[in-house]
């Protein structure tokens, strides 16, 4: 009698002892879920524009010193680099996913390490890592004190 | 302490190996079992298990053959990463504890030896072999070198079955078709003397097809042929999403002289 | 076949996303109708709100000029369909089955016109001189 073997539906959050890819794979996951439920709270939240003025800046400030701790920027930073990070990624999965910039097929040769998460790609990833700090470290700076770059 | 594998020097050092066991006559669930296995350069998990089944317990049981690397059956997962386990040096895991699973997201017959029948369907289900008008041919198609190098990469897969047990998506989707399928589909859609894309496209295009794929690349990382079948699947979505706007045409070879078979020349 | 259209239009509503995101980042920076660009100004050290790119005035500026207006609704509805389609193709990895794909289906379609529906909304009444 054979019994299931299912490595279940947490494995796509198991990024361990696999390459690059799997990592960027589960943290693209994981913002786009962040990312979706704060689309729908945010949607909640600009509708109280329409309650005037003395309202909507108390909501303002009240996000912004939640229980009277000001954790406000910090948790607008985390959503805006989960959407930097999966607005990059998103743009490399775009152009890798649809054929362009791929290596073309090749024979394999020991020790056989795949090409298509390797050249090209690694290149867009690099890329990546260094747009999403550079945007990361201005809007995070912004968030914080107010200065522009 | 006597020679285990004939030529292969002095045991260097003892290892464990913990290694899942589950009889489907006596046991409710699988558990962990652990064994002592003296190590000699050179050794592979392969022989290691093979140690304990002849030496230590014999009622273990695993999937091997050819013992390098061509048959595909001893895919496993040793120290949580699908290796195939005649290709895996013990010394060059360089732990003292060496723990043996069998492939995930495939039913558990016993012990490390799974029911790959899931690998097998989702292959047939893409169609994987050349499709013609015609049923029988009298001649060969022709293809050139440089037709052939477009997809004979992919043409390399031993059927293991490691990349369907790395895939994130095989491990939740049941019935997601697995980078070995989709890997072999574009062998064959890519092949110039096949003219079945419009037979796959539905099986492809579905909701548990080529677009449950996200590049999580692990399949490719795996693979101990270095067939890339991650490379195949997004050059299928390529073509697919071509497809949307121009039909996709394949190539279709021509066909060679017509023989007549020796029998008629009699 | 529709499920190819059904990508395309992810990754189609992506690349417009960020276009539009970073609009939405400017317009709360660089472009917004203030002289203090900063998110919040407090009336020295209390936690009151005078001015700054979420104070009321600013905001409300932004939404009832026509281009920014029309450039949210159409962020709304980018945002919406890639959202929604996202959450759905990670719900059927989890749940196989005809039955699981007709609710799951259903259900994110339902919310989806929900939260568009509400935020568009907002985005019309400010527009038409309300609120």
């Amino acid at each position: 009698m054979t019994i299931e073997n299912k490595k279940g539906w947490i494995s796509w959050f198991n990024p361990f002892k696999y390459g690059l890819d799997r990592w960027m794979y589960a943290l693209h996951r994981l913002t786009g879920i962040v990312l979706g439920i704060y689309l729908i709270l945010h949607i909640f939240e600009t509708a109280n524009i329409l309650r005037g003025p003395v309202t909507w800046n108390s909501i303002m400030v009240s996000l912004d010193w939640p229980f009277g701790v000001h954790i406000g920027p910090i948790i607008l930073s985390l959503v805006f680099l989960a959407a930097v990070y999966h607005g990059l990624n998103g743009l490399r999965l775009t152009i890798v996913e649809n054929g362009l910039l791929l290596p073309r097929p090749y024979r394999p040769e020991y020790p056989y390490k795949a090409k298509s998460i390797r050249g090209l790609n690694l290149v867009l990833k690099i890329i990546l890592g260094i747009v999403m700090v550079v945007i990361g470290v201005i809007g995070v700076l912004y968030i914080f004190t107010g200065v522009l770059i | 302490m006597e020679t285990i594998l004939k030529g292969f020097g002095e045991v260097v050092k003892t290892v464990t190996f913990r290694v899942r066991r589950y009889d489907p006559e006596k046991d409710k669930s699988p558990g962990y079992k652990e064994y002592k296995v003296p190590v000699q350069k050179g050794m592979t998990v392969l022989d290691g298990i093979l140690y304990i089944k002849e030496n230590l317990d014999h009622s273990l049981s695993a999937r091997y053959s050819c013992r390098m690397g061509i048959c595909g059956s001893c895919g496993m997962i040793i120290n949580g990463r699908e290796r195939l386990a005649c290709q895996t040096q013990i010394l060059e895991l360089n732990k003292d504890l060496i723990k043996v699973d069998p492939m995930g997201n495939y039913a558990l017959i016993k012990d490390l030896v799974p029911d790959l029948e899931k690998l097998f369907k989702n292959h047939r289900a893409v169609k994987p072999y050349i499709i013609r008008e015609e049923e029988k041919a009298d001649a060969e198609y022709l293809q050139k070198p440089e037709q052939r190098e477009k997809f004979a990469m992919f043409t390399e897969c031993i059927l293991c079955g490691l990349c369907v047990s790395a895939c994130p998506t095989n491990g939740a989707d049941e019935l997601y078709l697995g980078p070995q399928a989709l890997a072999q589909a574009f062998r064959y859609i890519a092949d110039n003397r096949d003219l079945g894309f419009n037979e796959r496209l539905n099986v492809l295009d579905s909701k548990h097809g080529v677009w449950r794929c996200h590049f999580s690349g692990s399949c490719s990382d795996v693979c101990p042929k270095g067939v890339d079948p991650a490379l195949a699947i997004q050059y299928l979505k390529g073509l697919l999403t071509a497809n949307v706007f121009v039909k996709h045409q394949q190539e279709g070879a021509a066909k060679g002289e017509p023989r007549k078979s020796v029998l008629e020349t009699l | 076949m529709r499920e190819s259209k059904l990508m395309f239009l992810q990754y189609l509503t992506g690349l417009l996303i960020l276009i539009f995101g970073t609009f939405h980042f400017l317009l709360l920076s660089y472009l917004a109708p203030t002289t203090n660009k900063v998110l919040y100004l407090y009336l020295g050290n209390t936690h009151q709100l005078i001015g700054g790119t979420l104070y009321y005035s600013t905001v409300k500026e932004i939404y009832t000029t026509l281009l920014w207006g029309a450039m949210f609704e159409a962020f709304l509805t980018v945002l919406v369909y890639h959202a929604f389609n996202g959450f759905r193709v990670i719900l059927s990895e989890q749940f196989q089955g005809p039955r699981a794909e007709k609710i799951i289906t259903y259900t994110m379609l339902v919310i989806a016109l929900i939260i568009f529906i509400y935020g568009s909304r907002t985005i019309v009444v400010l527009l038409t001189g309300g609120g």
